[in-house]
C-alpha cells in the first residue's frame, strides 16, 4: 500500500550523464508504452524517482505489517485469526517483492537490502504516514483492511500500467492480493457495524481516529502545500496517472456511499459532494502534522522503528549464520 | 562480522501449476543459498496457486539478453505467413467441393482419441 | 493383534457410536483436546513472531506453516465440536489453563519481552521447538492415520498431506544453524539442552495413554513414539544431550502448565472477552 510523498534530500545521487539522443529514445519508448527493464538505459531522475518511490512502498509495507499484527494473536475467532494472519503475512510478501525491485535499481550504486533497512532505522528512509498511527482496538485492524488498504488499492491500481516493468508485475501481484485484503477488511467491519452497541461504538470511534490519516494518504493536493512534491515527474515518466486529489477524489466517491450504508458518519460536517464541481468538498488535514508524522515524529514512530530495529539486530546472528553452506543437506 | 551483501544471492523462481502446463518465471527472492531458496520459493510466490513442480536458479547464472539484445534481436519482419497455416485458408473451399472437410487445428487435436477395436 | 488389545478393532465412523463406550469417548476426547491444544499454542507462538523473523522470505514461509499448524487445531476442534463438547471458538477461547491438554514446552514465550514491545525473540528456540515438535508431529500423525475413530484417522491422513513441508523448512534451519558460526552453534545447543529436560511430556499421551492404546485410537505406543521420535532427531542433532528426554514443569497433558500458559491464553482471548456473546 502506498502512496508517492517527496519529503527532504535524497542520500542517493546518480550519476548518469546527460545524452539527449538516449534521453530522447527512452522517452519515445516510454510514449509508445513500453516497459523499461533493470538494465535498460534511464535518466538519473527516472532511476532516482523509482528508488524513492519503490523502496518507500516496500518498506511501508514491511512496517505496515505492525499495527495489524498487534491485532494478529489478539483476533477473536479462529477464522479472524487465519484471515488476518494471512493478510498481514501478504503485506510482508508485498514487501518481499517491492524491495527486490528497488534493490535491482539500486544495483549501480552498490546498495543493497541492508542498506534500505539502515536508512530506515537511521531516518533517511520513509514510510507511509498511516502506519505511525495506533491500533487501538480490534476495529482498527477492521479498519486497516477496509480504508487504509481501500485507500492503497486506489493508489496501486493506478499504477497498474506504470513503464517500469518490474515495478509493474509486481503490481499486478499485489492488487490481485489486495482484493483479498479488501473483503477480509468489510468482513471484520460488516460484523461491527451489524453487531452490538459495543462493536458499533468501536467502529466508529476507529473511522473518527483514522479520518485524518486517510485524507493525508494521498499526500498534498499540489507542492504549495507542504513545499514539496514530486507527483508531476511520476505523471512525464508514467510511472502513475492521476494526481493526488484526482485519487483522494476516487477514493471518496467509492466509498463514502458505502461508509453512510453502514449507519457510520464522518468527523467533519462540511464534507458533501458539490454536483457543480463535481467533487468533494472536504475540511483539509492539518498538513502540518502530516509534515511531522512522515518525519517520524508521528505517535507511533518510534516504537514502530524500535520493533524493527530489535528483529534486525536481535536476528543479526542468525543472518551470520547463513554465510555458510549447510552440511550434508 | 560478514556482510550480509556477500552471502545473500538473488534467486530466480520458476514453477508450473500442472503437469500439462510450461515452466513459468514468477519472481525473485534473496537466499543464502540454494536450499533456503527452495525452501521459501513456494509459499512467497504461490501461497494461492496450485504447484506441481518448483526450480530455482541463481540469477548470475542465467545469461540473459541485455538491453541491446532484447531490442536489436527480438525484432522480426511480419513475412512469415509462410511458417503458419495463414496461408492455406483457401483449402477449406476447396475439400468442401470435394464433399471433405478441413483438417484444422482443431480437428487435428481431437485425434488424440481414436477409435478402439 | 497384540496382546493385551481388546477385541475391538471395530471401525468407529461416528460422534453417536463414539459416546456409546464411555471409556473410548473419555479417552477419544483427552487424544482431541491434546492435538488441537498441542496445534494452537505452537501456532499461537507462531503468530507472535510475525513480522519479526530474521529475514523477509522467512518471516512470509514460517507464517504459512504456522497458519498451517492453526487450520490443524481447527480441524480437531471441529472434531470436538460434533462430539457435542462445544463450539470450537469457545473450546480455543475459553477455557482455563488446568483444562489445556497441550505440552508445557509449547506454551514457552519466544524469548525475552512481548510481541508488541522489546520481542527479544530467540530464533534458535523457534528453531529447536518446531523441529522437535514437527518429528513428533509426524510420528503421531501416522500413529493415529489408522485410528479406530474415523473421522480423526481421516483428518491425520489431510494433515499428513501438508507436513512434509514443514518438517523439511525445520529440518534445513536446524543443520544450517548447527553447521555455522561459533555463536549459532553456542545458542542452538543451549536451546537444544533445554527442550531436553522440558519436551517429554509433548511426546506422551497423558493418564488415558493405555485406554487410547486399547481402543486403537492410536495404534503405536506412547514409548514407541518416543523411541521413534529419538531415533529421528538422533540423526540432525550434532550433540545429543545426555540422559533421558524430561518434563521440567510437570504434564500438560494433565493440566499442569506454567505462567507461559496463562499469558498466551490472556492475548488470545483478549478481544474474546471483551464481549463473549458478540459475533465477530
Amino acid at each position: 500500500m502506498y502512496n508517492y510523498v517527496e519529503d527532504g534530500d535524497s542520500k542517493t545521487t546518480a550519476y548518469v550523464e546527460h545524452d539527449q539522443e538516449k534521453y530522447d529514445a527512452f522517452m519515445a519508448r516510454i510514449e509508445a508504452g513500453e516497459k523499461i527493464e533493470a538494465d535498460d538505459w534511464m535518466p538519473a531522475d527516472y532511476r532516482q524517482a523509482l528508488i524513492k518511490l519503490i523502496s518507500m512502498h516496500g518498506i511501508s509495507e514491511i512496517m505496515g505489517a505492525l499495527p495489524e499484527k498487534e491485532w494478529v494473536p489478539k483476533a477473536p475467532t479462529l477464522r479472524r485469526k487465519l484471515g488476518i494472519m494471512a493478510k498481514v503475512q501478504d503485506e510482508m510478501g508485498h514487501g518481499q517483492l517491492l524491495l527486490r525491485v528497488a534493490e535491482d535499481l539500486m544495483k549501480p550504486f552498490g546498495k543493497t537490502r541492508e542498506n534500505l533497512m539502515e536508512d530506515l532505522l537511521n531516518g533517511d528512509l520513509k514510510f507511509h504516514n498511516v502506519f505511525h498511527m495506533p491500533t487501538k482496538t480490534w476495529a482498527d485492524a477492521g479498519m486497516v483492511g477496509w480504508l487504509v488498504d481501500g485507500a492503497a488499492i486506489m493508489s496501486q491500481t493506478n499504477m497498474l500500467d506504470a513503464s517500469y516493468g518490474p515495478y509493474q508485475r509486481a503490481l499486478q501481484r499485489i492488487c490481485q492480493e489486495e482484493v483479498f485484503h479488501a473483503q477480509h477488511g468489510e468482513s471484520i467491519i460488516m460484523a461491527l457495524a451489524e453487531g452490538n452497541e459495543y462493536q458499533r461504538s468501536i467502529l466508529q470511534e476507529s473511522l473518527n481516529r483514522w479520518w485524518p490519516a486517510l485524507l493525508m494518504f494521498f499526500g498534498p493536493a499540489s507542492a504549495e502545500t507542504t513545499g514539496s512534491s514530486k507527483q508531476d515527474i511520476m505523471i512525464k515518466y508514467k510511472i502513475r496517472k492521476s494526481t493526488n486529489e484526482e485519487l483522494r477524489q476516487a477514493f471518496l466517491s467509492k466509498y463514502l456511499p458505502r461508509v453512510f450504508s453502514l449507519g457510520l458518519t464522518i468527523p467533519d460536517e462540511t464534507i458533501h459532494y458539490d454536483e457543480k464541481e463535481e467533487k468533494w468538498i472536504y475540511k483539509q488535514p492539518d498538513w502540518a502534522e502530516f509534515k511531522q508524522i512522515i518525519r517520524n515524529k508521528g505517535p507511533k514512530s518510534k516504537e514502530r522503528l524500535r520493533l524493527r530495529e530489535i528483529a534486525y539486530e536481535n536476528n543479526r546472528w542468525v543472518r551470520q549464520a547463513l554465510a555458510q553452506e549447510p552440511v550434508n543437506v | 562480522m560478514v556482510k550480509e551483501s556477500d552471502f545473500y544471492q538473488v534467486y530466480e523462481v520458476f514453477s508450473r501449476r500442472g503437469n500439462k502446463a510450461p515452466m513459468q518465471h514468477q519472481f525473485s527472492l534473496l537466499a543464502p543459498n540454494k536450499e533456503m531458496a527452495m525452501v521459501m520459493a513456494q509459499e512467497n510466490f504461490m501461497r494461492r496457486e496450485d504447484v506441481v513442480d518448483v526450480w530455482v536458479v541463481k540469477q548470475s547464472d542465467i545469461r540473459k539478453m541485455n538491453s541491446e539484445e532484447r531490442q536489436s534481436l527480438t525484432n522480426r519482419l511480419d513475412n512469415k505467413q509462410y511458417r503458419t497455416t495463414k496461408g492455406y485458408g483457401y483449402l477449406r473451399q476447396k475439400w468442401k467441393e470435394k464433399e471433405q472437410g478441413m483438417l484444422d487445428e482443431k480437428e487435428i487435436m481431437s485425434w488424440k482419441e481414436v477409435k478402439k477395436k | 493383534m497384540e496382546r493385551g488389545e481388546e477385541k475391538m478393532s471395530n471401525i468407529i465412523e461416528t460422534p453417536e457410536q463414539a459416546k456409546q463406550d464411555a471409556t473410548y469417548y473419555q479417552a477419544l476426547r483427552e487424544l482431541l483436546l491434546q492435538l488441537a491444544d498441542d496445534d494452537l499454542l505452537i501456532s499461537f507462538r507462531g503468530s507472535e513472531w510475525l513480522g519479526l523473523a530474521p529475514h523477509i522470505e522467512e518471516d512470509v514461509a514460517y507464517s504459512s506453516i504456522t497458519q498451517n499448524t492453526m487450520g490443524h487445531a481447527v480441524m480437531y476442534y471441529n472434531l470436538l465440536e460434533e462430539l457435542g463438547e462445544g463450539r470450537a471458538d469457545i473450546l480455543a477461547h475459553d477455557r482455563q489453563p488446568d483444562e489445556r491438554r497441550n505440552g508445557c514446552y509449547l506454551e514457552k514465550r519466544n524469548g525475552e519481552g512481548m510481541y508488541l514491545e522489546e520481542p527479544y525473540y530467540d530464533w534458535a528456540l523457534a528453531v529447536v521447538r518446531n523441529y522437535f515438535y514437527e518429528t513428533c508431529k509426524k510420528i503421531k500423525l501416522e500413529a493415529i492415520a489408522n485410528s479406530s475413530y474415523q473421522p480423526l484417522a481421516h483428518v491425520a491422513r489431510k494433515v499428513l498431506m501438508e507436513h512434509p513441508y514443514h518438517l523439511a523448512h525445520w529440518k534445513l534451519w536446524m543443520k544450517q544453524l548447527q553447521s555455522s558460526t561459533d555463536e549459532a552453534k553456542k545458542r542452538m545447543q543451549t536451546r537444544i539442552d533445554e527442550a531436553w529436560v522440558e519436551f517429554a511430556d509433548v511426546l506422551e499421551l497423558g493418564n488415558l495413554a493405555t485406554d487410547m492404546r486399547k481402543h486403537r485410537l492410536v495404534t503405536i505406543s506412547e514409548e514407541e513414539i518416543k523411541d521413534k521420535w529419538l531415533d529421528e532427531v538422533k540423526t540432525i542433532l550434532v550433540d545429543l544431550p545426555e540422559g533421558p528426554v524430561g518434563k521440567k514443569y510437570g504434564s500438560g497433558r494433565n493440566g499442569e502448565h506454567t505462567d507461559d500458559l496463562k499469558q498466551a491464553l490472556d492475548i488470545l482471548a483478549e478481544v474474546y472477552n471483551s464481549d463473549k456473546a458478540a459475533a465477530w
